[in-house]
């Protein structure tokens, strides 16, 4: 249960930022804080039955049972040690906050840092490898708006760091994917328990691989490691949080999690220790380089974790040992460092090494705090970084391997620490001793120590180095713990300051007398600063391979690119016609034709299709064709009904009509003849086209009709009456069976009438085409548009309240007889279509209802008739009651009903949408009185146009409402 | 047989307009394709029982398969919804040629 509360306390906390926020600021900060605090003291009262029993804490719920993914959380060591991290780490970080920022909101702050401590926390509590990939990707996405908060001049920044960290999420994936796949399970302690696939060296070696590459981006490892420097465009309480002690963790954590898995396995020893020394040797040469504290700070991270990578990589319970303790060590000094990073910054106004000096005077806590930390990171007893690189030093001379292995590794580790003594030397020296380097009376000469408030998190974190290091054998319990759930074997290790004379103690000498030399011939680094030593950088490589990879994108899409879509909609054509050619020559074996399937009398219906079809393909004229497909249409409707689909064949018919009227009110903006083609293409396309018909009809013959009625079809005219209380079983299978399905149509729908909106907001309607305007002699009896439709106005008058009647008792009796919300709301429609082909002018909207609002209504009545559902166990499950009537019997109600009335408003509203936005007067030609034909490279100028406005909200005034 | 040879009338009426220059002529071979392939799920459901599936005035013995009926009368609507949006594309920036310099 306290995994659970953990995470269920950091969730609310996430919830509650905007209302912190709202009336704290940057003071929101101290509730998190506190809250962050509490968390802390819970972890760390686990520790008698974590540590202490060794029995780890679980909790489990089903998340995803048809998957087998459940929410298996569990707290050995080493995820109490990472959760102590998070939280304690987390408490000091959003009290610095609160000062480091100017007063005023930080909602995407808090609510991005405290999500950030919630995605951590899950991750290190995870026990289940779906969910352990869930939150590794919700710290990358949270470290990627972290790092964009800091404006545009961040935003590379921000997507190279989130693209790499995204292609290590990927490889993770797939390590997660092969890992359930072999093992049934995704439970992350029985995967890594079971030891069928580890004795597997080629599938072992891929898991281990994708693994690598997942703890390599996300620890920012060489090749890897420049993300974490380009990354230092965040704030730096971002830095310090996420990019020292806890986001770049989770690849340590990662790396320690599967140890139990790969530590015997040479592959994983070899690519750990060897990446992890390069990355500790090179991150620690190139911190010396630096002239940005903060930069020197993020490679001197970047050669930390190299250290922790390598020490993992050794695999003993001896290295495991030193690994967490170095992981306690670093995450505090080097929290501790970045701390001071901020406060000189904000104090003195730069991080500037060449301009700093002097410090120790005007702030004297701070560089108190920056010189405990360094002296921990530099390697100096007796603090906590003493000892655990100690344990580092004592772990690498054990490495596996040949025999010179060993050796080899700990002269590197000195390398390393000789160049982090002269680099911690530099971080202390450059910025608090010495004299200033910048002029008199300067914002750097006159810094004054900051408050309390500000400088004590940093306090903590590096007094928390020395009392450690001080009382190092109460991390006793915990490291051995972390050794045991690591590597599954028992270790007795006991942390002590002074081991006596002995090889790691004369490798410490060593590193801090060599490092004092190097400190010394590079004059604290400033010889070395500033010169490229390597002639590429990890961010130009990114940023090459990343437009080459644009690049070919583009060229591989050139291949099909072509503005005329008759390409994109002949290949597949000719693709199918292909394919089917192939069927038909290698042939299949088809059962009998079932019973009779042609009549008479359909013979009827080829015919009319024949010539509607032959004429429509022939003619030139726009209206023609147009008229010609709507016979096609209604035939179809006649086909349909011939085929016993009532329902279908009355939408059909509907729909045929509605689709005239609307393609009316289009074609007139438009030539009266189609555009002339090659007689060669005519020719290409016919041949395609008769080819492709050809394949549909034999298909049709062969493929369809040669079975006996499906078992679904069975099921739904057995049960339906029973089932949902209807007996028009087309309609209780659209909002009853499968409503699904038709609450997804209608979504569709409704999409489609906002896009029908959007296009016209941002390219006009073209006026009607000079071709079709009719000129009427005055002395002509039709010439007046009021005389003219008065027959038409007379009968709309009274039909179009009759349409509407009519559609209501079509929607209410659908669930039974013909009827049901698709073909109510098209009668409706055809009603409100009525009233604006009588209208004598196409000025102003004949009916002002607000058509986008009863689209969304519509999808939202449909939802919620679905929601209501789940009062009885699932989405979109209609609910029935039975009304008793006051005329005696009762009316059978089902939410069904509901949702059906969510199908008329949506069907209804797209009319709407179709008939006021295309049918009225409007577009540039009647706005601003020019009948030129418009080009379209005008479109985007006319948008800011100020005249467009007015003409906008006229022709919209019932959408706006 | 009878619906099969209609559906490949619609079918080769529809493709050749689509192929054809102009937004309005590939709208209309899209609606003629469309009612080709409803009737086609139609034939697929079987053409030999055709009684309407409306139990209050049948049997369910000699009633049509229901579920095709069901997913053509959503593919009406929603090929209706794509033709009017791309018949409101025919008609805003310039005229319908999809070919050509616009």
């Amino acid at each position: 249960m306290v995994l659970l509360l953990l995470l269920i306390v950091l969730a609310v906390t996430v919830a509650s930022t905007p209302l912190l926020d709202r009336f704290l600021g940057r003071n929101a900060g101290w509730p998190i804080a506190a809250v962050f605090l509490a968390l802390t003291v819970l972890v760390a009262v686990q520790a008698p039955q974590v540590l202490g029993a060794g029995s780890a804490l679980e909790y489990s719920r089903p998340w995803m049972p048809s998957l087998g993914v459940d929410l298996h959380l569990r707290m050995d060591g080493l995820g109490w040690l990472f959760t102590m991290l998070v939280t304690g780490i987390g408490t000091l970080i959003m009290a610095y906050s609160t000062r480091y920022f100017p007063p005023g909101r930080r909602l995407g702050f808090y609510c991005l840092m405290s999500l950030f401590a919630f995605a951590m926390t899950g991750l290190v509590l995870a026990d289940d490898v779906v969910l352990l990939f869930v939150f590794w990707e919700l710290t990358t996405i949270a470290s990627f708006y972290l790092i964009g908060l800091s404006g545009l001049t961040a935003d590379r920044s921000a997507i190279r760091t989130f693209l790499l960290t995204a292609m290590g999420g990927l490889a993770l994936l797939g390590a997660v994917v092969l890992l359930v796949v072999r093992t049934g399970t995704t439970r992350l302690s029985e995967i890594l328990a079971d030891e069928s696939w580890t004795r597997e060296p080629v599938f072992v070696s891929v898991v281990a691989l994708l693994v690598i590459v997942a703890v390599f981006t996300k620890s920012a490892q060489f090749p890897f490691h420049y993300w974490l420097p380009d990354a230092m465009a965040a704030s730096t309480p971002v830095s310090a949080y996420l990019h020292a002690a806890a986001m770049v963790k989770a690849g340590i954590y990662l790396a320690m999690r599967f140890t139990p898995a790969f530590g015997d396995l040479l592959l994983w020893n070899s690519v750990l220790i060897t990446a992890g020394l390069v990355t500790a040797l090179m991150g620690a040469f190139f911190a010396l380089q630096q002239t940005d504290l903060k930069r020197l700070a993020a490679f001197s991270t970047v050669s930390q974790l190299g250290l922790l990578v390598a020490v993992i990589g050794v695999g003993t319970p001896e290295a495991l040992v030193a690994a967490s303790v170095h992981t306690v060590a670093h995450a505090l000094f080097k929290s501790a460092l970045f701390m001071v990073v901020g406060l000189v910054d904000h104090q003195t106004g730069t991080r500037d090494l060449r301009r700093l000096g002097g410090l120790r005077h005007r702030m004297p806590v701070t560089a108190t705090v920056a010189t405990l930390s360094a002296l921990s990171m530099a390697g100096i007893p007796p603090l906590l970084g003493f000892i655990s690189k100690e344990n580092l030093f004592e772990a690498f001379l054990n490495a596996p391997g040949p025999g010179w292995s060993g050796p080899l590794a700990g002269i590197v580790a000195v390398g390393a620490s000789v160049f982090t003594f002269a680099y911690s030397f530099r971080f202390v020296h450059r910025t608090f001793f010495g004299v200033s380097r910048s002029a008199e009376g300067s914002r750097e000469a006159g810094a004054e120590e900051a408050g309390i408030g500000f400088w004590a998190p940093a306090g903590i974190a590096a007094l928390g180095g020395v009392l450690l290091g001080l009382t190092v054998p109460v991390l006793d319990p915990l490291v051995n713990e972390v050794a045991v759930n690591t590597t599954f074997q028992t270790t007795d290790a006991h942390l002590v300051l002074w081991h006596g004379v002995n090889a790691a103690l004369l490798m410490s000498m060593t590193a801090i007398g060599l490092g004092s030399f190097v400190a010394w011939r590079s004059r604290v680094g400033d010889a070395l600063a500033g010169h490229d030593f390597v002639p590429v950088t990890g961010v130009g490589i990114f940023e090459s391979l990343y437009n080459g990879i644009i690049r070919l994108g583009r060229r591989a899409g050139d291949l099909t690119r072509f503005d005329s879509p008759a390409f994109h909609l002949g290949a597949p054509m000719v693709l199918i016609i292909a394919l089917a050619s192939v069927v038909t020559v290698v042939g299949v074996d088809l059962p009998p034709v079932a019973g009779q399937t042609s009549l008479g009398l359909d013979w009827l219906l080829v015919g009319l299709m024949a010539v509607a079809v032959g004429s429509a393909v022939i003619t030139r004229s726009r209206m023609a064709g147009l008229a010609l497909v709507g016979i096609a249409g209604f035939t179809t409707a006649l086909w349909l009904f011939f085929l016993g689909a009532f329902d279908v064949a009355l939408t059909q018919l509907l729909v045929e009509i509605l689709t005239v009227v609307v393609a009316v009110l289009v074609l007139r903006r438009l030539p009266r003849r189609f555009h002339g083609v090659r007689r060669s293409r005519s020719a290409l396309t016919a041949v395609i086209a008769i080819a492709a018909g050809l394949c549909m009809g034999v298909a049709a013959f062969a493929l369809t009709g040669r079975r006996e009625l499906s078992p679904a079809a069975e099921y739904f005219l057995g049960n339906a009456p029973e089932d949902t209380g209807g007996t028009n079983v087309v309609n209780t299978i659209l909002v009853d069976y499968r409503a699904l399905d038709t609450l997804g149509e209608l979504t569709v729908l409704g999409v489609a009438g906002l896009i029908i909106i959007a296009v016209l907001r941002s390219s006009d309607l073209l006026p009607t085409h000079d071709s079709r305007q009719v000129t009427v002699s005055p002395t002509n009896a039709a010439f007046d548009p009021a005389d003219n439709t008065v027959l038409m106005r007379t009968v709309g008058r009274f039909l179009m309240p009759l349409l509407v009647l009519w559609s209501l008792y079509l929607l209410f009796r659908g669930h039974n007889e013909p009827g049901g919300g698709f073909i109510a709301g098209l009668v409706g429609g055809a009603g409100f279509a009525l009233t604006y082909l009588a209208a004598p002018s196409d000025r102003a909207a004949r009916i002002r209802l607000a058509y986008p609002a009863i689209i969304g209504a519509g999808v939202i009545v449909a939802a919620f008739s679905g929601f209501l559902g789940y009062l009885d166990g699932s989405f979109l499950k209609p609910l029935h009651a039975e009304i008793p009537l006051a005329w005696g019997g009762y009316f059978h109600f089902t939410t069904a009903f509901i949702f059906d009335i969510g199908v008329y408003l949506a069907v209804v509203g797209v009319l709407l949408t179709a008939l006021n936005e295309l049918g009225l007067e409007r577009g540039r030609g009647s706005t601003d009185g020019s009948g030129d034909p418009p080009a379209p490279d005008q479109g985007e100028e006319s948008v800011g146009a100020p005249d467009r406005s007015p003409s906008l909200d006229g022709s919209t005034a019932g959408g706006k409402r | 047989m009878t619906l099969a040879i209609t559906i490949a009338i619609m079918t080769a009426g529809g493709v050749y307009l689509m192929l054809q220059r102009g937004m309005v002529r590939i709208v209309l071979g899209l609606l003629l394709v469309g009612h080709a392939v409803n009737l086609l799920i139609m034939s697929a459901g079987g053409v030999f029982r055709r009684d309407m599936p409306l139990l209050q005035f049948g049997t369910a013995l000699t009633a049509a398969d229901p579920l095709p009926q069901a997913f053509v009368l959503t593919a009406i609507v929603i090929a209706f919804s794509i033709a009017i949006y791309m018949l409101t594309l025919a008609a805003s920036g310039g005229d319908d040629d999809t070919e050509g310099n616009p």
